[in-house]
């Protein structure tokens, strides 16, 4: 018995050691940089050190905090501004990718079953080379003088180059070519595993095949559907790389707020709170949509 | 044996189909020329083993399948070319196919508001259905939040509310548990009747075809190898395969002796058989006789005259609770089964391992197969 009890021990042990990694992972490369993240926003010199941050005058500790920058964030309409647009890029890049990727993926998990693995494939080989190398060559396909413009020219269609370049438009094919694959990915995952009977049962219950793609493919798909968006839409939000080499001047993202934060105004507490303000801004909706998710499963009897 | 509803003969076909063939790939023959009719108000069972085609018919009946060659009709319309969700036919599906993401209620509803039925038209029926099945309080919840015996009852209840002209089963106990499948099975029978639906059901558990239905096709390798009501399959198998598949059976291989017409000896190797009624053969004909163990009788002392009983020794006891099957080796090495109703608490003929054993029947015991 007592041989039985300390085995059980050394097992729940052993599991909360492997529980633990995860874990330990997650405060080493999430939860302290962002405490520090939020310390910095919170000081008044990236310098300043926690022990300077506390006040003993009193006999008890009073924590001085600073919201400066917090308030410069909310008096300049530039962030605001910033951040709307940011928000709003990664809606549009969030809806085309699964305007894009939802038929992708469908048709995908209903093609042959020896043909899967050659479609999965073609969805990850634009890996191979580099993200930036493959941002370059949207450039060069898309600038005034380049490739598309060059062929609509000779062929006669357009008279004057099209400008697809430095705008909303060369901004949002770049996020939607790059982030495609993520919206594909979970999607195809999950469509994959639809029970086919379902559609079976429907269209047993008099459904089209139309409609029931609707009803049942569709609903049953959620959760690839919220996955697929929140890889596409988180990401999307604090993209820098893109709208700085195929974005223009009217095109501002908060990506690029931050970077000119840190590395040209060198204000590291300013750019630390136009970082939290952002991750609340992404954990706030998600934040929100979990709670409406549980309200919605609890059972009603 | 069958307690399942009887057809009065009177009634109109509803289902008829004709020469159905569904070759897969070109080769194989999943369904071969299968004809049959079924009657308004009936209960019909597909019975077989696994790759016996029962199912592949039961989904071209459907309209998941598209047949190779014939015609199916219902009502004496052709339907065979209609897709699924055109046909006047609901199915209840193996494991149910019940949607996840809709309540019961919802599930119920689904193929009415198809139909565009007026709201308040859907309220009543889905209430009529929940009430047949008993699961009015359960309306609300999900599929995952019932039991397996809930879930068949919202299946069932599902596939009836458009009212259909045919209701298929496909397997409709199969994931219950034995205990639950024996009250369901019953349960089952009077929903339908109530509903009055003409039923289509497949199945391997022959135990299921013969509580269930009123009439049994027993399939194999695409056709059908005899269609009968229950008490005739079994009692009257028409090949030595039926006699095989339904129910446990000794079979003794034999030539006619005798061949009258109100009785035939058959002459086996191990005893010779008197048959009290005459048969479809003639003298030195080889034939089969399928003798159920049920209807032999075991006892110690060596029974009078020289037909319809053998000698040998009990190798096998198997206790059942409500009977038990003695194995009983012939001298010639062959062994056969007998089966004794425990009718008192004792063992009922005080046989164990090792005895001699005479075994007897009577001369209308046995059935002669020629196939």
């Amino acid at each position: 018995m007592a041989k039985v009890q300390s085995f059980m021990r050394s097992l729940t042990q052993g599991r909360q050691l492997v529980i633990g990694v995860p874990y330990l992972w997650f405060a080493i490369l999430t939860a302290i940089p962002l405490l520090i993240v939020l310390k910095i926003s919170l000081s008044e010199m990236e310098a300043t050190s926690v022990s300077d941050m506390i006040d003993w005058t009193n006999g008890w500790p009073t924590v001085k905090l600073n919201f400066a920058s917090y308030l410069f964030l909310s008096s300049d309409t530039l962030y605001f501004q910033t951040y709307l647009s940011s928000l709003k890029y990664a809606v549009i890049t969030t809806v085309i990718c699964l305007a894009i990727g939802y038929p992708f993926a469908y048709f995908m998990a209903r093609s042959p079953k020896h043909l899967q693995p050659m479609l999965l494939m073609m969805i990850m080989l634009p890996f191979w080379t580099s993200f930036l190398l493959r941002i370059y060559a949207w450039k060069t396909l898309l600038v005034s003088n380049g490739v598309i413009n060059n062929v609509l020219l000779s062929l006669g269609i357009i008279k004057s180059p099209l400008l697809m370049m430095n705008n909303s438009f060369s901004l949002l094919v770049g996020m939607v070519y790059s982030y495609l694959p993520f919206m594909i990915l979970p999607l195809y995952a999950n469509l994959s595993k639809l029970d086919l009977r379902y559609l079976e049962a429907a269209a047993d219950l008099g459904t089209s095949p139309f409609k029931a793609f609707w009803l049942i493919t569709v609903p049953l798909s959620k959760a690839g559907i919220i996955a697929g968006s929140m890889l596409v839409f988180i990401p999307a939000v604090g993209e820098y790389v893109i709208p700085e080499l195929l974005g223009g001047p009217d095109t501002l993202m908060i990506g690029r707020v931050l970077w000119d934060e840190f590395f040209s105004n060198n204000d590291w507490p300013m750019a630390s709170s136009v970082a939290v303000v952002m991750i609340l801004l992404i954990l706030l909706p998600m934040a929100l949509f979990n709670k409406y998710q549980a309200e919605q499963s609890e059972v009603k009897v | 044996m069958a307690t399942g509803p009887k057809v009065a003969n009177t009634r109109e076909d509803l289902l008829r189909v004709e020469g159905l063939t569904k070759i897969y790939d070109g080769a194989v023959k999943a369904v071969d020329n299968v004809s049959l009719t079924v009657a308004t108000g009936e209960i019909f069972a597909l019975l077989g083993g696994s790759g016996c085609g029962k199912s592949t018919l039961l989904r071209m009946l459907a309209g998941f399948e598209t047949p190779t060659k014939g015609k199916i009709f219902l009502a004496d319309e052709d339907i065979t070319n209609l897709p699924p969700y055109k046909r006047p036919i609901n199915m209840m599906f193996q494991s149910y196919a019940l949607f996840p993401h809709l309540s019961v209620w919802e599930n119920i509803a689904f193929g009415l508001r198809r139909d565009h039925v007026p709201n308040d038209q859907i309220k009543e029926r889905v209430e009529s259905m929940l009430s047949l099945v008993q699961l009015g309080k359960y309306a609300q919840r999900k599929p995952h939040q019932l039991s397996g015996g809930q879930q068949q009852r919202v299946a069932l209840a599902r596939s009836l509310a458009k009212r259909p002209k045919l209701l298929l089963l496909d397997e409709p106990l199969g994931a219950l548990d034995k205990k639950l499948r024996e009250t369901t099975q019953l349960e089952l029978v009077n929903i339908i009747e109530e509903v009055g639906v003409t039923c289509v059901l497949v199945t391997h558990d022959q135990e299921e075809a013969m509580t269930m239905a009123s009439r049994i096709a027993v399939m194999s390798e695409g056709y059908f190898l005899q269609v009968g009501a229950p008490d005739e399959v079994y009692e009257m198998p028409n090949s030595r395969q039926v006699a095989d598949f339904i129910g446990n059976v000794n079979m003794f291989d034999g030539v006619v002796e005798v061949d009258e017409p109100d009785h035939v000896t058959v002459r086996c190797d191990e005893c010779v058989h008197y048959v009290g009624h005459g048969i479809s053969g003639n003298k030195g004909m080889s034939v089969g006789v399928a003798l159920r163990p049920e209807k032999i009788l075991l006892s110690k002392e060596r029974p009078q005259g020289e037909f319809n009983w053998c000698e040998g020794e009990v190798v096998e006891i198997v206790y059942f609770g409500d009977h038990t099957t003695y194995h009983l080796k012939l001298p010639n090495g062959k062994v056969i089964k007998a089966q004794e109703i425990n009718n008192t608490r004792d063992l009922s003929c005080g046989l164990t391992w090792g005895d001699r054993a005479y075994a007897r029947w009577n001369d209308l015991a046995m059935v002669v197969v020629t196939q």
